[in-house]
C-alpha cells in the first residue's frame, strides 16, 4: 500500500491528468493536427492498457497463473464477458460476476 | 420554475436552453442507471482498496473519471511509483483527447472558461448521446446554443447520478464486511468498460498481446510489466491495422 502522502500526491496528478486528456483539443483548438497513424494509436491504447491491468489481476493468484476452474476470478470474469457479449448489460454482467465469484469462493 | 441564475435572464434564451439541457437530460435516462451503480462501486472500492474518507472524496469530485480511477487502484494497493500510476491512467484517458477534437470542432468558438467546463464534465455517455443526435450537423450549424445545452444536460445528468452515489459508496463502505471481496467488483467493472472496445480485429488482436504481455512480465519491479504489455499491445494493433489495410488494396478492383 503507497503512503498517505504518495496517494494525494497521485490524487493530485490524477486530476491533472484528467484535466489534460479532456481539454487537449478543446483548448489548443487544430493548431496541432493529429495524423491519422496516431488517431489510430489513441483509439487502441486505453483497451490495451485496461486489458494489460485486468487479465494480471484475473490470472494471477499470489503472482503464479491458475487457469482453471479453482480459480474464482477467472470463473467470474468469464461469465461476466459472456453477459456482456450476450446481453450488452455492464450492470447485469458486474452483479452475474460477482454472484459467481461469492458462490465459487463459499463452495 | 425558470431557474433564472442557470438558464439567464432572457426568456426566450432561457426557454431554448431550458429545453436543450431537458431533452439531453432526458436522452441520458436510461444510462443513468448504469452509471449511479458504477459510481456506487467506484466509491466502495476506493476505501476498499484502503483510501481514507477524505482521500476518496478528493479522488472523486476532482478526477471524475471511473476507469483511470479504478485503473490506479490496483496499482496504490501495490505500492506502484506514483509516476506509473499517473502514466497508467493517463493511458486509459487518451480516448478523452480524441474526444476534445471532436469537441473542438462544435465548441471551438466558446470562451476558455466555458470550453473547460464542458471538458469536466464530458465523459464517456455524455458525448456519445450528443454525438448520436449531432454528430452529422453541418460544420456552419455546429455549436449553437442548442446544442451548448442538449450536451449540458446528457453530461449534467451524469455528472448528478454519479457523484452523489460515488459519496453513499464511500461513506457506506466501511459497513461492508471486508470478506465479500468488493474490491473484485472493481475489476469486473473495468472488464464492462473494456469490453465494448474489442471493436475490429486490430483491437482485438491488441488486447489479447497486452492482457498475454501484462501476465508474463507481471514480475518485473514497480509494476513496469504493464507498460511494457500496453506499448506490445499497441504495435500489435497497429501492426495488424497496416496489414489489414493492405490486404484490402490488394483485392480492390
Amino acid at each position: 500500500m503507497m503512503s498517505g502522502g504518495d496517494i494525494w500526491l497521485t490524487i493530485a496528478g490524477l486530476t491533472l491528468v484528467t484535466i489534460v486528456t479532456r481539454n487537449a483539443f478543446l483548448v489548443l483548438g487544430h493548431k496541432v493536427a493529429l495524423p491519422e497513424r496516431v488517431q489510430h494509436a489513441l483509439r487502441y491504447a486505453p483497451a490495451c492498457a485496461l486489458a494489460a491491468l485486468i487479465v494480471p489481476e484475473v490470472v494471477l493468484i499470489s503472482g503464479t497463473p491458475v487457469l482453471d476452474f479453482s480459480n474464482p476470478k477467472l470463473v467470474a470474469s468469464v461469465i461476466a464477458v459472456a453477459t456482456l457479449l450476450l446481453t450488452r448489460r455492464a450492470v447485469a454482467a458486474i452483479a452475474l460476476g460477482m454472484l459467481a465469484f461469492t458462490l465459487i469462493r463459499l463452495l | 420554475m425558470t431557474w433564472r441564475p442557470v438558464f439567464g435572464t432572457d426568456p426566450t434564451v432561457a426557454a431554448v436552453r431550458r429545453e436543450a439541457f431537458l431533452r439531453g437530460a432526458r436522452a441520458a435516462g436510461p444510462a443513468l442507471v448504469a452509471t449511479s451503480i458504477w459510481g456506487l462501486v467506484t466509491g466502495v472500492a476506493m476505501i476498499k482498496t484502503g483510501l481514507t474518507t477524505a482521500q476518496a472524496l478528493a479522488m472523486t469530485l476532482f478526477v471524475y473519471a471511473g476507469s483511470a480511477q479504478m485503473a490506479a487502484l490496483p496499482l496504490i494497493a501495490a505500492d506502484a511509483p506514483v509516476w506509473v500510476v499517473l502514466l497508467t491512467a493517463t493511458v486509459v484517458n487518451l480516448r478523452f483527447v480524441i474526444f476534445s477534437a471532436t469537441l473542438w470542432t462544435y465548441f471551438g468558438r466558446l470562451s476558455l472558461a466555458r470550453r473547460l467546463m464542458l471538458g469536466y464534465l464530458t465523459a464517456d455517455i455524455g458525448l456519445a448521446l450528443f454525438m448520436s443526435r449531432y454528430g452529422n450537423a453541418p460544420d456552419d450549424r455546429r455549436g449553437n446554443t442548442e446544442q451548448v445545452w442538449y450536451l449540458l444536460g446528457t453530461c449534467g445528468a451524469t455528472w448528478l447520478s454519479w457523484q452523489p452515489m460515488s459519496i453513499i459508496g464511500i461513506l457506506l463502505a466501511g459497513l461492508i464486511p471486508g470478506q465479500w471481496g468488493l474490491e473484485f467488483a472493481a475489476i469486473l467493472a473495468l472488464l464492462a468498460i473494456t469490453v465494448p472496445m474489442f471493436q475490429g480485429r486490430p483491437a482485438v488482436a491488441g488486447c489479447l498481446t497486452a492482457g498475454v504481455v501484462a501476465v508474463l512480465a507481471a514480475a518485473l519491479p514497480l509494476k513496469l510489466g504493464l507498460l511494457v504489455a500496453v506499448i506490445a499491445g499497441v504495435s500489435v494493433a497497429m501492426a495488424a491495422d497496416v496489414l489489414l489495410e493492405r490486404n484490402t488494396e490488394g483485392r480492390a478492383p
